[in-house]
């Protein structure tokens, strides 16, 4: 059994956001971005379009844990940015789901 | 017009945080059953559940949420009625309640007991407490508001005790 991470603990206490907010992590990775370009690019990589109420679910989770951070804008619409926390969290979750990836697919090509 | 009724759902505090960028990324997505379920459901969330600290000072100034609204007028010893608003709420509670009666005794002749029936009988005694609070703490809701509210809580009990009856028929 694969034991998950502390680093990326914070994570499963997001519910039904916890899917949602890997994505928005994965998005930001690339560098800061505001809501609209986030659900742009998590449909683009992923195929799913967050509805608002989704997205600002677990953007704000994401940023009350200090895992993103809002970044000052000239309008009113706030880029965010991964925090070191996040990008913490993100790795430990993405390398959590590789073992578990690799696993599946060494006993797939054993069965 | 739509977009900032649908923002009117979320808390004050949660609206002035997100408000703008949510109100963004919102028009950019088709109008579909999904996206109103996931605006409501986001809007019961940050209610629940919120995640922005506020100040309780902040939290009373902002209180023009139904919520909100609700708990200070019941804290300042229930809603202010004046004698004739109260006639007219005791007068809509006395006639939805023989309405409902009436509808009960018509639908039963028809359809004997069946469960849709039955349904019927058990909403219809929260009916009149439902029409009350229509009218005593919406009162200065648009009547669009009022009618949603009341549809929305009236078709949710229907659809409770229509399923425990179907549920009960199959023990």
């Amino acid at each position: 059994m694969i034991r998950k991470p502390k680093d990326d603990a914070e994570l499963d206490d997001f519910g039904r956001f916890s899917e949602p907010a890997l994505l928005i992590l994965v998005s930001l990775a690339e560098g800061p971005r505001h809501g609209y370009s986030m659900t742009e690019d998590i449909e683009t990589i992923a195929g799913v379009r967050l509805g608002p109420g989704t997205l600002y679910g677990a953007l704000a989770r994401l940023e009350a844990r200090g895992l993103i951070e809002p970044l000052k804008s000239e309008d009113r619409r706030n880029p965010y940015r991964l925090t070191e926390v996040g990008e913490r969290a993100l790795r430990t979750r993405l390398d959590s789901m590789m073992a578990v990836a690799r696993t599946g697919q060494r006993r797939l090509a054993h069965a | 017009m739509t977009s900032a009724w649908l923002l009117r759902l979320y808390p004050a505090p949660w609206r002035e945080r997100y408000g703008e960028e949510f109100r963004e990324v919102l028009v950019s997505q088709r109008a579909s059953p999904g996206l109103i379920l996931d605006i409501f459901a986001g809007a019961l969330d940050a209610r629940l559940h919120p995640q922005i600290q506020q100040e309780d000072s902040k939290l009373i100034k902002g209180d023009d949420t139904m919520t909100l609204d609700m708990l200070h007028r019941c804290s300042l010893g229930g809603p202010k009625l004046s004698p004739s608003e109260r006639r007219i709420a005791q007068r809509l509670s006395i006639i939805s309640a023989l309405v409902i009666a009436i509808l009960y005794l018509v639908l039963t002749k028809i359809y004997r007991e069946a469960p849709a029936v039955q349904a019927v009988f058990w909403t219809s005694v929260f009916f009149p407490n439902f029409i009350y609070q229509q009218t005593v703490y919406l009162k200065k809701r648009l009547w669009m508001t009022q009618a949603l509210v009341l549809g929305a809580g009236l078709s949710a009990m229907y659809l409770f005790m229509l399923g425990v009856f179907l549920l009960a028929k199959r023990l």
